[in-house]
């Protein structure tokens, strides 16, 4: 990461994750046809390009390059299949914090890169493509005043983007038609850049989980080492408002109580406000009644809806982008009502989480429709009840079990490649539970292995289009699109490079449950994610670099642990072989070792 | 010396977390169950009254977790002596003199009795009469702990002298009542036999670290620090000795070299409290941090100030000029914070607890305590700048100099010199800004339950201190819990540390008590009352490690009078976005309290 020179590249691709490429051209079947003719070229040129970046260059660009030292020193470091699709010069950046800077943007299949050697160290901005939202046109040709003609976009991690580009540069139109393009390819017949990229790491992340070992039973979510107690997860009951009942589903429930000899009762989490359920009862989705499911009971967990999410995120990103007011920061954030949405997210898990721990209750949990808040709930209570999951690799094969295999609908949450910004099935789902382990990561700092990078990393790729990861909508889909072959994994990446997400202050004590405080007076907003663009509120110390450097500290103290321990050892043995003398007192410490 | 003897043999807490279950060998020496009933009392400290078959509630809504034991009302403490384990293991610390049930009794700030059936309730104030028998007790503490214990089965009338001995003990009428005086002159008649006296004042060892915090009592400590900041231009001045002119300075402290003791004396008389300006720190660009009271004499204000400032600017090595800053004008005042804080209290113990809830954060927002927080770093951030980049020395100037010059003084000083974010140098600087500079440590923390000048004022600076370890987690070599102990410590009224409004009357109270009581006071300057600083009082050398701060990086740079200018420039980039930090700071301050009722 050019952390030196940037001001907003943190979360943007990590240097160490610069694959060879294959072009992603070939299958540009439906592009626009108003294309300016040196991308027409450049995507010709371009479609066997390997290693040097001068290679990814059309004719055009590269007399460009050559003509101007100073654009070629503003070029972004490419990932080597990366392809420049537009480059225009003298734009300005209008940066909210530190005001305009003129420079070179440069639009590639996989990001937006804009550099200006105006400042000292150079200003870069470099956002993955997967990140844009929406573009917009910003002026005409006619509007008068600095800065006024040119592009916006809107970014789905807490940010705006605006360059103001020269009306006789003609600049704007180009570099407006390959954002709409290339963020936008599944609206263009184009594929995501995650299946041009090959990187091979030294782990195969898609190796990491197995759903045949995992698998017990199809809706299964976790079981209590001892009581026996499950937690299950399903969509919501067929119910509807006659009163009618679900046989099947009476008798699953039955079996579920059945296997646990502890308890004789079940509780139903259902996550919805119980209005809300009351009216989906009359559209067939309702919920269940205690006569029908004996000796169970139903909890609603007054969590909202998506669309009530996504109205939070929006009204939070207008109170911490890009200027916050001082004086009223903590009741605008309280209006946005974020922080109160995870706290009941929170509390809901907990809940759950008591009842199979203190309870030995089994529970089960559902929704409207099981792979939105469902997946929230379930996988939180799993990490507090379950110390494996707080692990690298722990919390990994949670994401892929709880999030990607049980279908939570990524492509639609997110609209990866989809220009249809408006689209009413976005939500910040995952963004939401992703928050909620932050804030346990700050009530339990040593019981994580994972650091806040690491989170900040997965919500990165969640939208980057990088990483197959986070791509389709269930299972099925990714196996149509033959993701594990064709894409690669998050995983990977992350496992290749463990010290940069390892928390060292971790403790490993697997055994204990968290009970995190669901309370205002606990939770805090994720500034590290939601304000990271505001250089005020970047980390004021490298902490990053400390993590390191105390991991190493840690390795250190640990090999010298074991070299003493070698040694007593071998002394108390050499010891104990003098029989008869006192020094076999010494003999306990042996056990010891 | 007694600071660093162990713990006598005898002295243990009856406390601890549950024992084991007894194994076939301890057997043979059973002990008597009500002997576990008996309080663990400090040299000095007597029981006064004592009431058994006690219930103590824990939660509000429940008994199911009330425990049953003896109340005792000491001249330390009330104690709650109990067989029964904490219902909810809370504390990762045992504290050497209090017990989990404990609360010392300048820590109370109100009593209140209740009898249920005749639908009774009175606060008790001291040397008052109580009709009525008490079913209840409800302690509220200045830590924002509410205790309740109720007398359901217990001797009405034993429960209810016990109140009143509460109510009486910790509203006592004069200063030399608290427990402190008991305890050291209990120590002096015990060690009168060895080498004079004891020898507590010393800084004590803090956790792991060999140093000892220099208290600033004496004339080689400034001299020390005048030459660790390489303010060569500077003097030790002992014009004070015997507090001579002033009353609330200490006995020495650094003016300009330039400026002869024959001059300050004659200026000393148009100033508030006579106090005469006090040189704080030098950074290494020379520039200095003085604080200062207003010159009352309107006549001779401006002339009297020229001749200081000029003084100041000569002993800059470049001759800059000095920055005046007033403080009264820029910071909130301490009436203010203390209504903050009053607020923030209210918000913290209301109940019901889900009716808060959902507007905390605005109603955070409103207490303003944040909004005081905030205002502090960003005004000392702005001097930092003045010192740092503009080469200005800085003069603080405040009506007696007394308590926001403080905070601003200290604030400044850890934004600038990673010497204080040590331990030994973050003690040394509350010696240094706080306890000699004449802080009223007495009157803000209201050891008397009396005063109409209470004000958290040291709290506000801890918390805001707070906020920087949240911005700069590697940066101090303390953690929270350090901070929270030490906040917990102003309450404990054993130490001389927080007891006093000025060193002098330290030494006045304690000459006068030592008189009373025949003690032999020798060459010593009033009694040596334990050292807050000295913490193997409070906790295990075990509990101690929970000071350091796992994340800390060290000082910078060898030399400490450098490397203060790397960390200070990103202080200054950030001051503007410290209200951000959600609250916490406090919460967690206080949060042994609230969590545990």
């Amino acid at each position: 990461m050019e952390k030196s020179s940037s001001c907003e590249s943190l979360g943007s691709q990590p240097a160490a994750a610069r694959p060879p490429s294959v072009d992603s051209l070939s299958s540009a079947s439906t592009s626009h046809s108003d294309h300016s003719a040196h991308i027409k070229s450049a995507s010709v040129i371009s479609s066997d390009s390997i290693s040097t970046s001068a290679d990814n260059f059309s004719p055009d660009l590269r007399v460009l390059r050559e003509t101007n030292k100073l654009a070629e020193m503003e070029e972004p470091p490419l990932l080597p299949g990366e392809n420049i699709k537009d480059m225009a010069k003298d734009v300005t950046y209008i940066c909210p914090f530190t005001g305009a800077v003129r420079g070179t943007l440069t639009v590639t299949n996989y990001r937006l890169y804009f550099k200006s050697m105006e400042r000292d160290p150079p200003f870069v901005l470099d956002a993955s493509l997967g990140v844009i939202s929406r573009v917009e046109k910003i002026g005409g040709a006619s509007s008068r005043g600095e800065n006024s003609y040119g592009l916006e976009t809107v970014c789905k991690d807490i940010r705006n983007l605006r360059f103001a580009h020269k009306p006789e540069g003609r600049t704007r139109r180009s570099i407006f038609e390959n954002l709409m393009k290339y963020a936008f390819p599944v609206s263009n017949n184009l594929p995501l850049f995650a299946f041009e990229y090959k990187e091979v790491f030294s782990e195969n992340g898609w190796k990491l989980y197995d759903p045949l070992l995992e698998y017990r039973r199809q809706v299964l979510s976790w079981i209590h080492p001892e009581s026996q107690a499950t937690i299950t997860r399903c969509s919501q009951p067929m119910v509807g408002v006659s009163g009618k009942r679900s046989k099947e589903d009476e008798k699953y429930l039955q079996a579920i109580m059945d296997s646990n000899a502890q308890s004789h009762k079940i509780f139903i989490f259902d996550a919805r406000p119980s209005v809300n359920a009351v009216a989906n009862k009359a559209k067939g989705g309702g919920y269940e009644s205690e006569d029908a499911y004996q000796n169970a009971e139903l909890v609603f967990l007054d969590i909202h809806n998506i669309h009530v999410m996504r109205e939070s995120l929006r009204k939070l990103k207008e109170i911490v982008y890009p200027n916050i007011e001082e004086t009223h920061w903590l009741s605008n954030l309280e209006s946005t009502h974020w922080l109160e949405h995870i706290k009941l997210i929170l509390a809901g898990a907990l809940r759950i989480a008591d009842k199979v721990e203190s309870g030995k209750t089994s529970v089960v949990v559902h929704c409207s429709d099981g792979w939105d808040r469902t997946a929230q709930l379930t996988s939180l209570a799993m990490l507090m009840l379950d110390g494996y999951y707080r692990t690298i690799r722990g919390f990994e094969i949670l994401v892929e079990k709880e999030w990607l295999s049980f279908g939570h609908r990524f492509q639609l949450r997110i609209g990866h490649g989809d220009k249809n910004h408006a689209d009413a099935d976005r939500s910040p789902v995952f963004l939401q539970f992703i928050d909620c382990v932050w804030q346990m990561t700050r009530q339990f700092p040593t019981a994580f292995e994972f650091n806040e990078y690491f989170l900040i990393t997965i919500l990165d790729h969640l939208y980057s289009c990088l990483f197959g990861t986070f791509l389709c909508s269930s299972e099925q889909q990714r196996g149509k699109e033959n993701l594990l072959k064709r894409t690669v994994s998050l995983w990977s990446y992350i496992n290749s490079q463990l010290e940069d997400f390892t928390n060292p202050l971790y403790v490993s004590y697997s055994n204990h449950v968290l009970y995190p405080v669901a309370s205002m007076r606990h939770l805090e907003l994720w500034v590290g994610y939601y304000i990271r663009w505001n250089p005020r509120m970047k980390p004021q110390e490298p902490i990053h670099s400390r993590y390191k450097e105390l991991l190493a500290k840690r390795a250190e103290l640990q090999k010298k642990v074991e070299e003493l321990q070698r040694e007593i050892s071998s002394r108390s043995s050499s010891s104990s072989e003098r029989a008869g003398s006192p020094a076999q007192c010494a003999t306990p410490v042996q056990t010891v070792v | 010396m007694f600071s660093l003897k162990p713990p006598r043999p005898t002295f243990k807490s009856y406390l601890l977390p549950p024992a084991p279950p007894p194994q076939d060998e301890d057997r043979s020496i059973p002990e008597p169950k009500i002997k576990k009933l008996d309080p663990v009392l400090l040299p000095g400290e007597i029981v006064v009254n004592e009431v058994n078959f006690v219930r103590k509630c824990i939660a509000t809504d429940t008994s199911q977790y009330d425990l049953w034991g003896k109340l005792i009302c000491s001249n330390f403490k009330i104690s709650f002596i109990t067989d029964d384990p904490m219902p909810f293991q809370k504390f990762h610390y045992t504290n050497l003199l209090l017990g989990e049930h404990d609360v010392p009794l300048t820590c109370i700030e109100q009593i209140v009795t209740v009898n249920d059936n005749k639908r009774k309730q009175k606060i008790l104030g001291p040397n008052q009469k109580l009709k009525f028998n008490p079913t209840e007790l409800i302690i509220y503490c200045k830590d924002f702990r509410i205790v309740r214990f109720r007398f359901d089965e217990a001797g009405p009338e034993s429960a209810k002298k016990v109140c009143l001995a509460i109510a009486h003990y910790s509203q006592p009428t004069d200063l030399q009542l608290l427990f402190a005086f008991e305890y050291v002159g209990e120590k002096y008649h015990n060690t009168a036999k060895n080498i004079n006296g004891i020898d507590s004042g010393s800084g004590g060892i803090p956790g792991g670290n060999s140093q000892k915090t220099p208290l600033f009592e004496t004339f080689s400590d400034w001299d020390r620090e005048i030459k660790r900041t390489g303010a060569s231009e500077w003097r030790v001045c002992s014009i004070n000795e015997g507090y001579m002119i002033s009353t609330c300075l200490p006995e020495y402290f650094v003016v300009p070299s330039s400026l002869a003791d024959q001059d300050l004396k004659l200026y000393s008389h148009s100033v508030f409290g006579r106090r005469m300006p006090l040189w704080c720190w030098n950074h290494s660009n020379g520039s200095a941090l003085i604080r200062m009271a207003l010159i009352k004499d309107v006549l001779q204000q401006k002339k009297i100030d020229q001749r200081i400032c000029t003084a100041i600017t000569k002993s800059h090595p470049q001759r800059s000029d000095v920055y005046k800053s007033d403080l009264d004008k820029n910071l909130p005042s301490i009436q203010e914070i203390q209504a903050a804080f009053v607020k923030l209290k209210q918000l913290c113990v209301d109940e019901p607890y889900e009716e808060t809830e959902v507007k905390w954060l605005s109603s955070l927002e409103n207490t303003r305590w944040l909004e005081y927080v905030r205002a502090f770093l960003k005004y000392s951030a702005e001097l930092v700048y003045v010192l740092e980049s503009k080469h200005l020395s800085v003069i603080l100037r405040e009506e007696e100099g007394r308590d926001l010059s403080c905070f601003v003084a200290s604030l400044i000083q850890v934004m600038l010199d990673p010497h204080f974010r040590t331990i030994t140098g973050f003690q040394s600087l509350i010696q240094k800004e706080w306890v000699m500079a004449g802080y009223r440590f007495l009157d803000r923390c209201n050891h008397l339950n009396r005063s109409a000048k209470e004000s958290p004022l040291f709290l506000l600076f801890l918390d805001s201190i707070w906020q920087l370890l949240e911005q700069y987690p590697a940066a101090f070599e303390f953690s929270e819990t350090y901070l929270m102990l030490l906040y917990d410590s102003t309450r404990i009224s054993l130490f001389g540390t927080f007891l006093f409004n000025s060193p002098h009357q330290r030494v006045k109270q304690s000459t006068e008590f030592a008189i009373s009581k025949n003690i032999q006071l020798g060459d010593e300057k009033g009694l040596k009352f334990p050292s807050v600083w000295d913490w193997s009082l409070q906790f295990a050398a075990k509990d101690r490690t929970l000071f350091n701060n796992p994340l800390y990086i060290g000082k910078s740079a060898p030399c400490v009078q450098n490397g203060s200018v790397k960390s200070f420039k990103r202080t200054k980039k950030n001051y503007r976005t410290i209200s951000f930090c959600v609250f916490q700071g406090f919460l967690r301050l206080c949060h042994t309290c609230i969590f545990n009722e």
